[in-house]
């Protein structure tokens, strides 16, 4: 489960993803005025980029391939 | 409301429910949906609807202008503890710069609290029952000198949340229309968030600073303090998006850095990596509360989905709680429900979890609430939306117990003042002051504002401190020094890749027989195995960016806490709190003690036990069965102690 993009159109360039990102996902693409989602693999899906994506760029995904650990099973 | 559903349920809910929107992933599409609907009626034509999904060529980051920083008082960490150092600090008059691993507000814990209490008396809070309620439901370990702080002190740090916009209430999602069914596919959460953005406490944090000019440098990573003539000179942090290496030169630094773990995807504590705990171990300080595991729980039908357990409380108020429940009267009771929270999973790891999975969807019920009874206290306790809330322990294993692990400044601190000169430590997993014994008898809400509490008390003190001294001086040759080892891994042409580590790590660590029914040999194997990965891993971890130097040096200091973890608890025989040994089913007052660990010789272990103040104890001279044996029990105490049968020993 991972952050992921919705469409790329709609990203207005606000960098709130890049910004408040806890664990360094997000890189912004000065030139086309567009975040880039560099790091998938280290998205603690904490949902802080999707909630705060004023362009509405980004969503979910919230497919289980496999089972995240947790201590008890 | 409560309701059962298999996981495969859930999977085919979910599938069903976005059926239609299969390409476009579930969570939140249906939001979106929504929500495109309105958009593209008023954006009419005027674009193209082909959705773009593929992501760009990953750019350079820019470096940052500035790479050498002079300040009287360094912060590290933006959260509640580093809020509040870097606010008391200023107020002292001290030049400030605080330096945060992201952004402040966003970052660790403090992004996450659902919850705030503060002691006051005006509303008959009674500091005796307090006191004794959290002396005798955290199992006679809580540091009651820490405790009397708070009391004194959380109410200006509840003032200054409310001041800061940190507190601000507003209507709740369910309340305000945005409610559909407690799921995070169907809830209108980003709808919710973005119509009510002006409220979210997360951004008060960096208008705090601004308006108190502040300075902070965000996605910096500190990764060493500096010493010199055995006084704390500065750090050395790395902009990470850059790769770049920034020098801070201070009088005094408080490290504010919050906890660790090593978790899933399923509770937001990635970037808490005990980065300040490893930082003082290695320059010779000593460490404490290891072995006490943190409670929280993740969902048994989707553990890798943090916002399935937890959506609207993010989201939502930060409700405000009181300690009025925590009497003398229920101090037993409070202690068995703390430790039934970790029972129950410790049975269910035990016995594996039934095959109907079970999770409750859970109703704001007003938890914590005062019990004044005066319409004016605040305190109205948690009311947050109803979602479906986890059932399996176990949502960041390895996470010391709010304000229990951390960095030892001996049983007489109050301040945070560490064995180094001009160091200082604050808040939740930093500061190892055992506040709470090890166990979670400490009511909803107190870990938010105790991390205030703790950043006031070390941003005053470490104010004081660096008014009365000059700034020390760091060589070049420390700097270059430093630089090269926080660099190595850009070096290493065939090594590990630190996510393939962290994986092994947790692997390691995760299990319920480390965390949860711990026993001497479990505990001894994954000691070997920790052992092999800090001596043959650690030193070839593989980087080719700053992102993934970030993630090398944080597996060095999760890898080393891990080894203090195993080594605490294997130490530790007895059980108490949330510290439980299957082969010591029973609590062992010889135990009433801080077990610490410093760094010896030779890189070895030093293990002492600092005994806790007499007066922190309890009634001693009840009967074992009194003192423990009628609050909780277990698993196998009844019959190692020989105890009577009773509604404690029963599960």
């Amino acid at each position: 489960m991972a952050v992921r993009r919705y469409d790329l159109n709609k990203c207005i360039g606000c960098q709130n993803c890049v910004n408040i990102c806890p664990m360094d996902v997000f890189r912004f693409d000065t030139a086309s005025n567009k975040s880039v989602i560099a790091y998938p693999e280290n998205c603690q899906s904490c949902g802080q980029c999707w909630l705060n994506c004023l362009g509405r760029s980004l969503y979910f995904d919230d497919e289980i391939h496999a089972f995240a650990l947790t201590a008890s099973r | 409301m409560s309701k059962d559903i298999s996981r495969r349920d859930f999977l085919k809910s979910v599938t069903a429910g976005s059926a239609g929107l299969a390409a476009a992933g579930i969570l939140g599409t249906t939001a979106f949906a929504e929500e495109e609907t309105e958009a593209q009626t008023e954006a009419a034509s005027s674009e193209s609807t082909e959705r773009v999904v593929t992501e760009l060529d990953i750019p350079e980051a820019e470096a940052p202008d500035v790479t050498d920083y002079e300040c009287d008082v360094l912060v590290v960490g933006g959260g509640f503890a580093g809020l509040f150092a870097a606010m008391s600090a200023k107020e002292a008059g001290s030049n400030v710069l605080l330096v945060d691993k992201g952004r402040p507000g966003y970052s660790g814990l403090s992004a996450w609290a659902s919850s705030h209490n503060f002691f006051d008396e005006g509303y008959g809070d009674s500091k005796e029952e307090f006191e004794y309620a959290m002396m005798y439901s955290n199992e006679f370990l809580a540091n009651i000198g820490w405790v009397q702080v708070w009391e004194e002190e959380s109410k200006s740090v509840y003032e200054k949340c409310v001041e800061l916009g940190i507190l601000t209430q507003y209507t709740k999602g369910e309340d305000a229309g945005y409610w559909v069914d407690g799921t995070v596919q169907n809830d209108r959460l980003v709808d919710y968030h973005l119509d009510n953005i002006q409220y979210d406490r997360r951004l008060a944090f960096t208008k705090a600073l601004n308006d108190q000019e502040i300075d902070y440098v965000e996605h910096t990573m500190i990764m060493d303090i500096i010493e010199e003539d055995g006084r704390i000179a500065g750090a050395i942090g790395m902009h990470v998006p850059s790769g770049t290496l920034i020098t801070f030169r201070a009088k005094a630094v408080i490290l504010c850095t919050g906890s660790g773990s090593y978790k899933p995807a399923g509770f937001p504590t990635g970037e808490d990596t005990f980065d300040g705990e490893y930082m003082g171990y290695m320059h010779g300080l000593p460490v404490t509360g290891q072995e006490f595991e943190d409670f929280h729980m993740s969902a048994s039908y989707a553990p890798g989905n943090v916002l399935a357990c937890n959506s609207w409380q993010y989201v939502e108020n930060v409700w405000l709680c009181a300690p009025g429940g925590s009497t003398k009267e229920n101090a037993a009771a409070k202690a068995s429900g703390a430790a039934k929270s970790v029972i129950t999973p410790v049975f269910d790891s035990a016995y594996g979890i039934t095959p109907v999975d079970k999770y409750e969807l859970v109703t704001g019920n007003g938890r914590g609430a005062s019990t004044s009874e005066d319409e004016s206290d605040p305190r109205t306790g948690k009311y947050s939306s109803a979602v479906f809330k986890g059932d399996v322990f176990g949502a960041a294993p390895g996470m010391f117990t709010h304000f229990a692990g951390g960095i030892f400044c001996g049983i007489d601190d109050t301040e945070g003042k560490t064995g180094i000169e001009g160091l200082w430590v604050a808040g939740d997993g930093t500061n190892g002051c055992m506040a709470t014994g090890g166990t979670k008898g400490a009511p909803s809400g107190w870990t938010s504002n105790f991390a205030g509490v703790q950043g006031k008390m070390a941003g005053a003190a470490a104010a004081a401190y660096a008014g009365g001294v000059s700034l020390a001086e760091i060589p070049d040759e420390e700097i270059s020094s430093l630089s090269e080892e926080i660099l190595a891994p850009l070096s290493v042409e065939k090594g590990y890749d630190p996510n393939w580590a962290r994986d092994i790590l947790t692997s390691i660590m995760g299990p319920y027989w480390i965390t949860i029914a711990k026993n001497e040999t479990s505990l001894s194997s994954a000691l070997d195995q920790i052992v092999q990965f800090r001596t043959d891993i650690i030193p070839k971890l593989r980087a080719t960016s700053g992102h993934d130097l970030r993630l090398c040096h944080e597996m060095k200091h999760k890898a080393l806490v891990a080894e203090l973890k195993l080594r605490a608890s294997l130490e530790r025989k007895e059980s108490r709190g949330y510290h439980f040994r299957t082969d010591y089913p029973y609590r062992d007052d010889d135990y009433l003690c801080y077990i610490t660990l410093q760094k010896g010789d030779d890189d070895s272990v030093e293990i002492n036990k600092v005994d806790i103040k007499d007066d922190w104890k309890g009634d001693q001279t009840m009967s074992y069965e009194d003192r423990y044996g009628a609050y909780f029990r277990f698993p196998g105490e009844t019959e190692a102690k020989d105890l009577s049968e009773t509604e404690a020993s029963s599960w």
